[in-house]
């Protein structure tokens, strides 16, 4: 870890309508570090992910990344370097395998056709599913569509990447699979954030852990003091419901 | 019966008539098609501008589009064919099959529009957000990733209003214009023939056969088009 700080939060606030979901969250991610963010649901975590790439517009407050103020004009760019895992993976339905993961890296010139595609060729080796390059997503099975969602998110070397609850609509045999290549990642140095409910993997993965309930953050450190001697009653209760 | 025969033997051996009919068919058809050619150009912009992310510049477009679908849709076709021929195009010698174009193309933009904005509605959000979170601009996801899974909802639907609109072009006939079915109408009603029913039965065969052939043609565009649905291996 060299410390550079990625994303500064500061006071984020999102509503939907009368509903407040985000109340205030201050917050800042350094790199090399993996975050894994815990909470009830309903407790907002997942809209505080969806808001760090304005996948959500927040309401109001600031988000910086790499010293820049966020904005409507900038995202896009923004975008291109925090990466982002869906629970529902969101393979583009309409293009195969290949397609996927050329689409980006190739449509913001980042990479000519040819470069992608034997870059797309050695990740889908690196993840067995090499036959599956000219497969349509239909034809996959969840984890292999997670497993692809990842590396597609990887393709633009993102310096930060969100996990969206990755494993949440995945069948047990497959979470093993997306959670191995979730720890290859970390292992290599990858930034993270991750909304999960996996609290084992929470443990073994995390550098620190978050804790949201109402839209704001309860309790925050490492996982051997979070999981261990839990400051707040709230997380007490939360863990004790949980392991 | 025998007579019913020969009144078939009649229609078909009699050049005036045959010419009649296909003259007929020929207008419904040029009709249809121009109206459906507006139809889907002007739908089509109704329906981007509706589903259009809200801004100031759209807030009065958005609002211009809403009234216009709900009046097209709120009113009679043929009230909308009355209004074009004895109002707004109550000139002189202005052609009428261009002012039946026009009332039928305007008629169909309002439906196309509903069935595109139905189509695009219907892609999974999820598939946009997909390509925002890898930084596409919204013109990229639109192309490659929305109107590509869109198109496969709106066929169908929209297959329903070519053949909608083919066969509502039959009111013309109120206005006086010699469509296919005013050619039945001539011919059955004139001293020769002095029968409806063999003219009117062979109206509703030209319309049939139209709609048929569309109908196939449909199904085999959305075939086509639902490659990527198939669950099986592709390649």
């Amino acid at each position: 870890m060299n410390g550079e700080t990625e994303l500064i939060i500061k006071n984020l606030r999102k509503t939907f309508g009368k509903n407040k979901v985000i109340n205030g969250i201050d917050f800042k991610l350094e790199e090399g570090e993996r975050v894994v963010i815990l909470g009830p649901s309903g407790s907002g975590k997942s809209t505080f992910l969806r808001c760090l790439n304005w996948m959500e517009e927040p309401t109001s407050g600031e988000i910086f990344f790499d010293g820049q103020l966020v904005t409507g004009k900038n995202i896009r760019k923004v975008r291109q370097n925090i990466g982002m895992v869906f629970q529902h993976f969101n393979l583009i339905n309409n293009l195969t395998v290949m397609e996927n993961l050329v689409l980006a890296p190739i449509k913001l010139k980042m990479m000519k056709r040819e470069r992608a595609e034997r870059r797309t060729k050695e990740l889908l080796r690196h993840i067995g599913l090499s036959s599956k390059a000219n497969s349509y997503p239909a034809s996959l099975s969840g984890g292999q569509k997670q497993r692809i969602a990842i590396i597609r998110a990887m393709m633009l070397s993102p310096e930060v990447l969100l996990f969206d609850e990755p494993t949440s609509a995945l069948d047990p045999e497959s979470i093993g699979d997306v959670l191995s290549i979730i720890r290859e990642l970390a292992d290599n140095g990858m930034t993270i954030m991750i909304v999960t409910h996996e609290i084992s993997f929470a443990k073994e993965i995390a550098s620190r852990i978050v804790f949201i309930d109402k839209g704001k953050i309860i309790e925050e450190g490492s996982p051997e003091q979070f999981f261990s001697s839990p400051k707040t009653p709230r997380v007490k209760e939360f863990l004790d419901k949980v392991l | 019966m025998n007579n019913f025969f020969n009144k078939i033997v009649e229609l078909f051996s009699t050049p005036e008539y045959i010419d009649s009919l296909l003259h007929g068919f020929l207008l419904t058809m040029q009709i249809a098609y121009f109206a459906l050619l507006i139809g889907i150009f002007l739908g089509t912009i109704i329906a981007l501008v509706d589903v259009a992310k809200p801004s100031k510049w759209l807030a009065i477009p958005k609002f211009i589009c809403r009234i216009y679908t709900t009046v097209i849709r709120g009113t009679p076709m043929a009230l909308q064919l009355f209004i074009m021929f004895f109002v707004i195009f109550a000139i002189k010698g202005f052609p009428s099959i261009i002012t039946a174009i026009i009332a039928f193309g305007l008629n169909s933009a309002a439906y196309t529009a509903e069935v595109i904005r139905g189509g695009i509605l219907s892609v999974d959000p999820g598939q946009t957000e997909a390509g925002l979170a890898l930084g596409l601009s919204r013109l990229t996801i639109f192309f490659k990733i929305v109107a590509p899974q869109a198109i496969k909802n709106i066929i169908p639907a929209l297959g329903n209003e070519i053949i909608t609109v083919i066969k509502e072009t039959a009111i013309v006939s109120m206005v006086g214009m010699y469509d296919l079915n005013m050619a039945a109408k001539d011919i059955g009603s004139g001293q020769n023939m002095a029968s409806y029913i063999v003219p009117m039965f062979t109206a509703a065969l030209f319309y049939l056969a139209t709609i048929y052939l569309i109908t196939f043609i449909v199904k085999k565009i959305e075939k086509s088009l639902r490659k990527s649905d198939l669950r099986a291996e592709n390649k």
